[in-house]
């Protein structure tokens, strides 16, 4: 089988496409379930002790802004995968 | 017959208006053959112009307009400024007390005043940035990754500067070995992380708000986006809280102040 004659430039966009697809999921729903553990476990705490309140807010506002910024990772390589991709002019030639 | 409530006509009216203005815009658009530019161009910024090698870009472009009204309000702001205040007054004493409220409650220092310029600075410019996008002809300057990066290393800089202010250059670099030298590695790498993840959170999440914007726009304008760009409001003040909460609170930990 001759490997030069295939469209890598469609392969190229399918697989990526592919990859792209699935990965935004896999990397958006572990954070997301981190960030209702957070959020459920503050509402407790600040159930159980109201004037805490201040306090508790702020950490758990820290913690999911620290949560959320691995979801951002994911979209950023995501993004970089679909729209930037360094490995093109490696794979296709230019 | 009943009467009609004053609100519901209201209601009724703004929507009768946003899809006259979308089935006006698909028909302008049908007529004259608009291409829509890509996703990829919509986001990425244009250079203006060039001096020598460096390119200007749009983002830099409107960083100027920002800084120029942003210090011009200011200026009148505070010529302005009574006794008895009026709306405006009270809305930025209310925002002075908020910040002075983030630096105290994280900031284990005696007086705020020592850090509330770089803060305050920080809060007002990236809520600004993240909101100018909102304008029509102006693109807001934090999708771009240069931006979130020179605001990140802002406050890498200032961290060790506030510590070592604060506690003495001796004491300050104590901290990095404080209960074994083994932490020292570990202290040098966060420090290093954590400008990285400042930087990139700011920068994804307004990002993507507006990639998710130019993905609707194209799909249909004026009906879809709308809902999309209020809540890109309330995205970009919640950024820039964070962003300053964690700018406050590795501050924080480098000053951690005085046991007495």
């Amino acid at each position: 089988m001759d490997w030069s004659t295939l469209p890598w430039d469609k392969i190229f966009v399918i697989v990526t496409v592919l990859v792209a697809g699935p990965g935004i999921i896999a990397g958006i729903a572990v954070p997301a379930i981190g960030q209702a553990i957070v959020a459920l476990s503050g509402l407790k705490a600040i159930s159980r002790q109201p004037e805490a309140g201040d306090r508790i807010n702020s950490i758990v506002l820290l913690s999911l802004a620290m949560l959320e910024s691995l979801a951002i990772y994911v979209l950023a390589v995501m993004l970089i995968l679909v729209f930037a991709n360094p490995m093109r002019s490696f794979i296709l030639g230019n | 017959m009943k009467k009609i409530n004053k609100k519901t006509l209201t209601l009724g009216l703004v929507i009768i208006a946003v899809i006259a203005m979308a089935v006006i815009s698909f028909e302008i658009r049908s007529r004259i053959g608009f291409e829509p530019t890509p996703v990829s161009e919509e986001i990425a910024p244009q250079t203006v112009f060039t001096v020598g090698t460096v390119e200007v870009t749009t983002t830099v472009v409107n960083t100027w307009i920002m800084i120029v009204v942003l210090g011009f309000a200011s200026y009148w702001l505070g010529k302005s400024f009574k006794v008895r205040p009026n709306m405006l007054q009270n809305a930025i004493e209310w925002l002075k007390e908020a910040i002075e409220g983030i630096i105290s409650q994280n900031i284990d220092w005696q007086n705020t005043a020592l850090f509330f310029p770089l803060i305050a600075t920080l809060a007002i410019f990236i809520g600004v940035a993240n909101l100018l996008g909102l304008l029509p002809g102006l693109r807001s300057p934090t999708p771009d990754i240069n931006t979130p990066l020179a605001m990140a290393l802002i406050v890498f800089v200032s961290v060790p500067y506030f510590g070592i202010k604060t506690r003495g250059l001796g004491r300050y670099l104590k901290h990095y070995v404080e209960p074994i030298f083994l932490m020292l590695p570990i202290e040098v790498a966060s420090e290093i992380a954590r400008t990285f993840s400042l930087s990139f959170r700011l920068f994804g999440n307004i990002m993507g708000e507006e990639i998710i914007i130019a993905i609707l726009f194209l799909i249909s304008p004026f009906i879809l986006p709308v809902p999309m760009m209020l809540f890109s409001i309330f995205t970009g003040v919640l950024q820039a809280y964070i962003f300053t909460l964690l700018a406050c609170v590795y501050i924080g930990g480098a000053v951690k102040a005085h046991q007495s």
